[in-house]
This record gives structure tokens, C-alpha cells and sequence, in this order.
């Protein structure tokens, strides 16, 4: 092919491409931008950014919001004037223009105006940092860990709200309003990151490394978040929920956290769960006070199964809302839109009742025992686990019977 | 008839291609790399066809009256090939990263630099010389930084691989052949620069040749052994001094953002201090199989140590056997007024019959209890 050839055979193709473009892109370009207009406008949005509902992420939308403003209007500005000059000024076999070099006054002018803007906007955005940083006024301490998928928190001893013994939860994060939360984030495997908009902006939790982030929320409700680092395959199914109590319905809370272990009446179908529980879940996942049939605590061993080397403690599983890294509903949709629906005087109330055999969001939790891996991706295909020396990455497949899930479940329920 | 810009683009999309295709034949797993090469390619596309599109702002005209001022570039191919390296760096190793960084900026740089010379005017002498002027400057330190690196890391090499005695004898030695040939340099100052070139090349050859010589014959034995002794991983963790485990001991730290506690023995108390809670603990959660740092400060006058007891009897075993059989872990003997940091990775839940606890060595009742919930 010679060079002619070439080129002509290029501006063909590249003819051929303006013409697709026209076509079938241009009408997609415009009905995409139409969607996202649209979905701009959303009310039902849990994780939009717009709607701060604490002292710390007002402070972020007070910046953000001017901060926009002027961002949005420049940014209009340059693009209209990029696109104009492209299309005006674009090759038409024109002669060359007369060539001019270098303006000084227009050059001053154009460098001094976004130094300005600048300027005006890091002046707040450093106070608006050095205030999110604070940690010397924290009123409770709750250390966060992110693991491939799921949260785990733990409330070290604070005699101030109760809590005598540490708390093991995950999913959901529990904590009084009007409270200045610290919370000390790490992970045990790979980068996460935290983010309940409503809340605060974001933070990374980083292997070996602790990171804090302030939480407060003005008034009780349930405010969701998401991981926000790619962290592997369901990075997108690993989210979480903060959960605002009044002080009374915290210390309530707080108390169940610490009841002590009710092991199930005998000859029910829930102690034969239990039994199940032992040889097949105690591996990974603890139950505090759980004890097998000598006596001696049933201590959960998941560093000999799961890469990260921990999973999710189950005990009082029944007292939160999700399960599986808040992917799915331990409640059922209307008893869970009940909890997210009802006032900020009612939503400690209902959130206290917990999970009842009616409200019991059996379907999803059935499918989850019966094969983990098909309702929510993860590494668990003993093919590929030669990488992760022999461990799991999330719940493998149990092949439990049909008649040991029913008995897990009634166990399972019995976790308040 | 196509813009600069466009080639560039057009080689980035294409090198691109290749390198997804290559990675396809070579990498069984693609997921990150496929998504970042595909984007990378999408982009290229893109960027080609708006300079295709644009002419890279110029005119017909214009490109045709400098055409006859312009040579022939390779920064372009050499900018295309940083690109490229640049994002397979991104999913295969920070090494080829960073080379394609630099790549990509050294030739964006000779690039600009060369487009703008060719067209200062139409003498093409003082083109050339005008981008010499503006050139040499970097390019030469950049070239002699390079090159001393060499060196250096070669001579690094060798002193590595001969005894002390004699590594000394070859510090005189090189310390006087550099001053011989200055003398030399500075009482010729007619010397001919190609003898001059030839002393320090010769010079830089020979120290690079001993360099590759030695890292071949590896470091001297007396190196080898104290690299495999690993000192610290023989962690003895009594209250008196461990002539071998207290060798080189750290009285300093640059670790101060990622610490769950400090630790301080002060006033025959021992209390843990914990960032975000305003009174001194007794008690430190540590979550399960996280590495937890702490920090260890001695407040007091005498020298101790920190042991964290992680399991195992301390004396029931001792009573029978005569060894501890606990699972322990320490500091050094950390001097007064001095820290150290200390790293647990707790993979058990505590319990009653799991106990989980920091003492001071040679005061056992001194202790913070170490919860894993």
C-alpha cells in the first residue's frame, strides 16, 4: 500500500466514524445527558451529597456549594468557548491567519483572575480541612475495619456511655445523635474507603494504617454509605449504614450489645441449629458465649479460612437490619421501609425491635446459606483460591442440606 | 496531510492495541489491566480524531510553509512508547510506571523544545543553537547525574565485596587517583579534552566493571551472616539485658500516625493512651488479625522492656518442663526517657481461657489488658 493509499484509506475510516458518530452516538449522547438531568433530580437519593444531615458534612456542602457555583460557571464558560473556536476556526483549507505572539496584558489578566479565585477558595477549603481533622473534642471512639466486603465495628470500653465490654457489630454502625464520633479506620486487606454522605466526606482505610473520621448526626435516622476504593469483585455490593439513635435509645442498644449469650431451649429445632452452627459456622464467624457441648467457648477460628483472617461476628445478628456486608435485608421490604420511613422521634423505637420471625427476611437469608458465592460475588471458587493460599475471600459454598438451613434459621433468629 | 498531534495520537491507539492484544496472549487474568488498556485506546481514538478533526489548530497553509524548516522527529514514538509503558505500569509494576513517566517526560520535553527551535526563524543553524541554549543545560547534568549514579552504586558494590582492611586501602587509593588526575588536569590546562575524556572514562569504565565483578561474587561473608542473623526476630523477652536481642537497640521513631496506642511506664504505672479518648486506659481493644502498632515509652529512670503475652502458660508449663511456654512478643530494653514501637497481629478472639495482656518484664503485675473482641 502506498502512502497515498494509506492516507486516503485513513480519511475514509475516519469519515466513516464522524458518520457513525452523527447517527447512533449523537442521539445516545443526548438521551444519556437527559437521563442524567433526570436523575439529578431524584428526592429519594440515600447517598446524595446535597443533603448533609450533620455539623460535619454541612461544613463540606457550605464549601462545595459556592465552591461549585463559581467552578460550574467558568467551566461553562471555557467549553463554550473551546467548542466555538473549534468548529469556527477549524480547517477549511482557509489561508493562514495573521500571527501574533504574546499579549501581556490579556496574559496578566488571565493568570492573576484564577489566582485570585484560588486563592478565596483554599483560604476556606483549609479551614474547612484543619476542622474535619479534629479529633481533641471527640465525645466516642469506634474503631472501623473494612475487609473484602463487609464492615466490622468495634466499640472500645467507654464507661461514659455504658459500655463496660467491647462491641462487635458489622453492617451497620450504631451511634447517639448529637455526639462527636471519632472513628479510627483501618483494613485487613486491601484499600477501602468509608463514606456516609449525609455524614462526612470520605476516608480511606488503609492496611497498617489508621485514619480518623468524624461522624455526627443531628437527629436519629439511617443514613447509607458506600465503599468508595475498588476493592476487588463486589466492591459494589460492600456498603454500610449509620444508625442514629437518641442517647436513651443508644443506651438501650448498648445494653443488648452486652446481655449475655441465651443459649436455645432444648429438643427445638433452634438448638439443633446451634449444633449446625458449631460444626459448620463456628470456624469463621464467633457468637460471644456460645460454648460447645464440653463446656469450653466456641472460639472462631476465620484466619485459618478467610484471607482478610476475620468475618463477621454474629452475635445479636438479629438487632441489625442487613447482613452480607449490608448487601441484603435481615428485614423484609415492607418491615424494613417501616424503619427507614418512620419520623426521627419513631426510628430508635422500630430499629430497637429488631428482627422478628414475621418480619424475617427469610428468601435472601436462605439463599445466602444455601450458596453464598451465587447471591453476591467473591473469590470463592476453590480453582482460583491458589493465589490466597487456600482462603476465601467472603462465605464459600456450605453445601448445607435444606433441613440444615431451616435449622440454622430458627437458630439464627434467636441471635437478639 | 495529517497533523502532528494526530500521529501521536494515532500511535498511542495503536501501540495500544498491542500491548492489549500481547497482554491478552500473556496474562491469563485481565480484568484491571484490559480495563485500563481499553481506555487507554478509547482515548487515543478520541484525541486522534479531534486533532484529525482540527488540524492541532493549524492551517493547511501553515503546515505547508514550515514543512521545508522541519526534520524528522522521533519524540513523538518515543512520547507514544512512555504513554504506553506509563499505563501497563499502572497494572503490572511501579518500575515500569515510573520509566514511562520519565520516558514520557524527557521526550515531551526534547519535543516541545524541538518544535519550538525549528520554527524560530529560518536560519537553520540558529534553530539548532537556540535549542542547544535552552537544552544542554538539563540535558547534560541530567546525563552526568546518571552517570555518576552508576558509578557511585558501582563503587558502592565493591566495597560491599572486599574486607574492611582492604576497602580502606581502596578508598586511599581512589581518593588519590582522583587527586593525581586533577593535578594533572589543572597544571595541563592545554591537554587535549580527548585525553582528558579518556582518563575519566576510563576511570568510570573501570569502577563499573569492578562494581559488576563484585555484585556477581555478592557481599563479603561477614555481611551475609549478620543479614541472616536477623537479631531481631530472636526476641528474648526477660528483664535483663540480652547480649544478642539488645544489639543495636532503637531508641527513636519516625512512626507516629498509624499507632493504635502509646504505651507508658511512668511513675511505677503502666497506661495506655489512646488517640480520641481523653483518660489513660487499662485496657486496649486490638481488632482481630490487624497488624496493631504501639508505642512504647519509657518514662521512668531504669531501662525496661514491653512484652505483650499472646497466649501460652507462663508457669504452668515452666513447672513441668523447665521452658516457658508462652506466646510472646517485645521491645527491646528501651532506654530511659526513650520509645519503641511494638507490632501485634492477634489472630484468636480473647477469652477466659484465652488471655491477651502487655507487661512490663521484671514487673509482671504491671499490665494493660489486651481485648480482641
Amino acid at each position: 500500500m502506498s502512502r497515498r493509499q494509506f492516507d486516503n484509506w485513513l480519511v475514509a475510516l475516519i469519515a466513516s466514524v464522524r458518520v457513525v458518530v452523527q447517527k447512533v452516538f449523537k442521539p445516545l449522547i443526548i438521551a444519556g445527558g437527559i437521563s442524567a438531568l433526570s436523575a439529578s433530580c431524584a428526592t429519594n437519593a440515600p447517598q446524595d451529597t446535597w443533603q448533609p444531615k450533620g455539623p460535619n458534612s454541612k461544613l463540606i456542602d457550605d464549601l462545595q456549594q459556592p465552591v461549585f457555583a463559581v467552578a460550574g460557571i467558568i467551566g461553562l464558560i471555557v467549553a463554550v468557548a473551546v467548542v466555538y473556536t473549534m468548529i469556527k476556526y477549524r480547517d477549511r483549507g482557509q489561508p493562514i491567519p495573521e500571527q501574533t505572539h504574546g499579549k501581556p496584558a490579556l496574559e496578566i489578566t488571565l493568570t492573576i483572575i484564577p489566582a485570585l479565585i484560588l486563592a478565596v477558595v483554599s483560604v476556606f477549603t483549609f479551614g474547612a480541612i484543619f476542622k474535619l481533622a479534629k479529633t481533641d473534642d471527640t465525645e466516642m471512639v469506634i474503631n472501623v475495619t473494612g475487609q473484602q466486603w463487609w464492615w466490622e465495628y468495634d466499640y472500645p470500653v467507654q464507661n461514659d456511655f455504658g459500655i463496660t465490654q467491647p462491641i462487635i457489630t458489622s453492617g451497620q454502625l450504631v451511634m447517639p445523635v448529637g455526639t462527636k464520633v471519632l472513628l479510627r479506620e483501618t483494613s485487613r486487606d486491601v484499600i477501602h474507603s468509608y463514606w456516609i454522605p449525609a455524614l462526612n466526606g470520605k476516608r480511606d482505610a488503609v492496611p497498617g494504617r489508621i485514619h480518623t473520621l468524624r461522624l455526627e448526626a443531628d437527629e436519629p435516622g439511617i443514613y447509607a454509605g458506600q465503599c468508595t476504593e475498588f476493592c476487588g469483585l463486589s466492591h459494589a455490593n460492600m456498603r454500610m449504614e449509620a444508625v442514629a439513635l437518641s442517647k436513651e435509645d443508644f443506651a438501650k442498644w448498648v445494653a443488648n450489645q452486652q446481655a449475655p449469650y441465651v443459649a436455645p431451649a432444648k429438643d427445638t429445632l433452634a438448638k439443633q441449629g446451634e449444633e449446625v452452627f458449631l460444626n459448620q459456622c463456628v470456624r469463621c464467624h464467633q457468637v460471644n458465649g456460645l460454648t460447645r457441648a464440653d463446656g469450653t467457648p466456641a472460639i472462631a477460628a476465620p484466619d485459618e479460612n478467610v484471607w482478610s483472617g476475620a468475618a463477621p461476628n454474629l452475635s445479636h445478628l438479629m438487632s441489625r437490619n442487613t447482613f452480607a456486608g449490608a448487601m441484603f435485608n435481615l428485614l423484609s421490604k415492607q418491615c424494613r421501609d417501616e424503619v427507614w420511613n418512620a419520623s426521627s422521634d419513631a426510628v430508635g423505637a422500630k430499629y430497637l425491635a429488631g428482627v422478628t420471625e414475621e418480619c424475617l427476611n427469610q428468601k435472601d437469608l436462605r439463599a445466602w446459606l444455601r450458596n453464598a458465592p451465587e447471591v453476591k460475588p467473591m473469590y470463592a471458587n476453590p480453582a482460583d483460591l491458589a493465589v490466597s493460599n487456600g482462603k476465601y475471600r467472603g462465605m464459600p459454598y456450605l453445601a448445607l442440606s435444606e433441613d440444615d438451613i431451616n435449622k440454622l434459621v430458627a437458630y439464627l433468629i434467636t441471635l437478639k | 496531510m495529517f497533523s502532528t498531534g494526530f500521529k501521536y495520537f494515532f500511535g498511542v491507539t495503536v501501540l495500544s492495541v498491542v500491548a492489549l492484544i500481547m497482554s491478552l496472549a500473556l496474562f491469563e487474568k485481565l480484568a484491571l489491566a484490559g480495563v485500563a488498556i481499553s481506555f487507554l485506546i478509547a482515548v487515543g481514538a478520541l484525541l486522534a480524531g479531534l486533532s484529525a478533526f482540527s488540524s492541532d489548530g493549524t492551517t493547511r497553509d501553515a503546515n505547508t510553509s514550515t514543512s521545508d524548516l522541519t526534520t524528522q522527529s522521533i519524540w513523538p514514538l518515543v512520547s507514544a512508547i512512555g504513554v504506553v509503558f506509563l499505563a501497563l505500569g499502572l497494572v503490572t509494576s511501579s518500575i515500569v510506571f515510573f520509566g514511562g513517566v520519565v520516558v514520557l517526560l524527557a521526550a515531551l520535553s526534547e519535543w516541545l523544545v524541538q518544535a519550538w527551535s525549528e520554527r524560530a526563524s529560518t536560519d537553520l543553524a540558529h534553530n539548532a543553537a537556540a535549542r542547544k541554549r535552552l537544552l544542554n543545560p538539563i540535558e547534560f547534568p541530567v546525563l552526568a547525574a546518571v552517570g555518576l549514579g552508576v558509578v557511585i552504586f558501582s563503587f558502592s558494590r565493591i566495597m560491599l565485596t572486599v574486607n574492611k582492611s582492604t576497602g580502606a586501602i581502596l578508598f586511599i587509593v581512589a581518593g588519590a587517583l582522583v587527586l593525581v588526575a586533577g593535578v594533572i588536569f589543572a597544571i595541563k590546562p592545554n591537554m587535549k579534552r580527548s585525553v582528558g575524556a579518556a582518563i575519566c572514562v576510563l576511570g568510570a569504565l573501570g569502577i563499573v566493571a569492578g562494581g559488576v565483578a563484585s555484585a556477581v561474587s555478592g557481599e563479603r561473608e561477614e555481611l551475609v551472616e549478620a543479614a541472616a542473623e536477623g537479631h531481631f526476630t530472636h526476641a528474648e523477652c526477660g528483664p535483663e539485658e540480652s547480649k544478642y536481642y539488645d544489639k543495636l537497640s532503637e531508641g527513636t521513631l519516625s512512626l507516629r500516625s498509624s499507632v493504635s496506642a502509646t504505651v507508658v511506664y511512668q511513675d511505677g504505672e503502666l497506661i495506655a493512651l489512646i488517640q480520641g479518648l481523653a483518660e489513660p486506659q487499662k485496657s486496649l481493644t486490638v481488632g482481630r488479625s490487624i497488624p496493631t502498632n504501639i508505642i512504647f515509652r519509657n518514662a521512668t529512670e531504669g531501662e525496661f522492656r514491653l512484652v505483650a503475652h499472646l497466649g501460652g502458660s507462663k508457669s504452668a508449663d515452666k513447672a513441668t518442663d523447665g521452658e516457658s511456654h508462652a506466646d510472646e512478643t517485645c521491645t527491646q530494653l528501651v532506654a530511659p526517657g526513650a520509645e519503641q514501637s511494638l507490632t501485634l497481629k492477634i489472630a484468636k478472639s480473647s477469652s477466659v481461657e484465652n488471655v491477651y495482656y502487655l507487661y512490663i518484664a521484671g514487673a509482671d503485675e504491671k499490665k494493660i489488658e489486651l481485648v480482641v473482641p
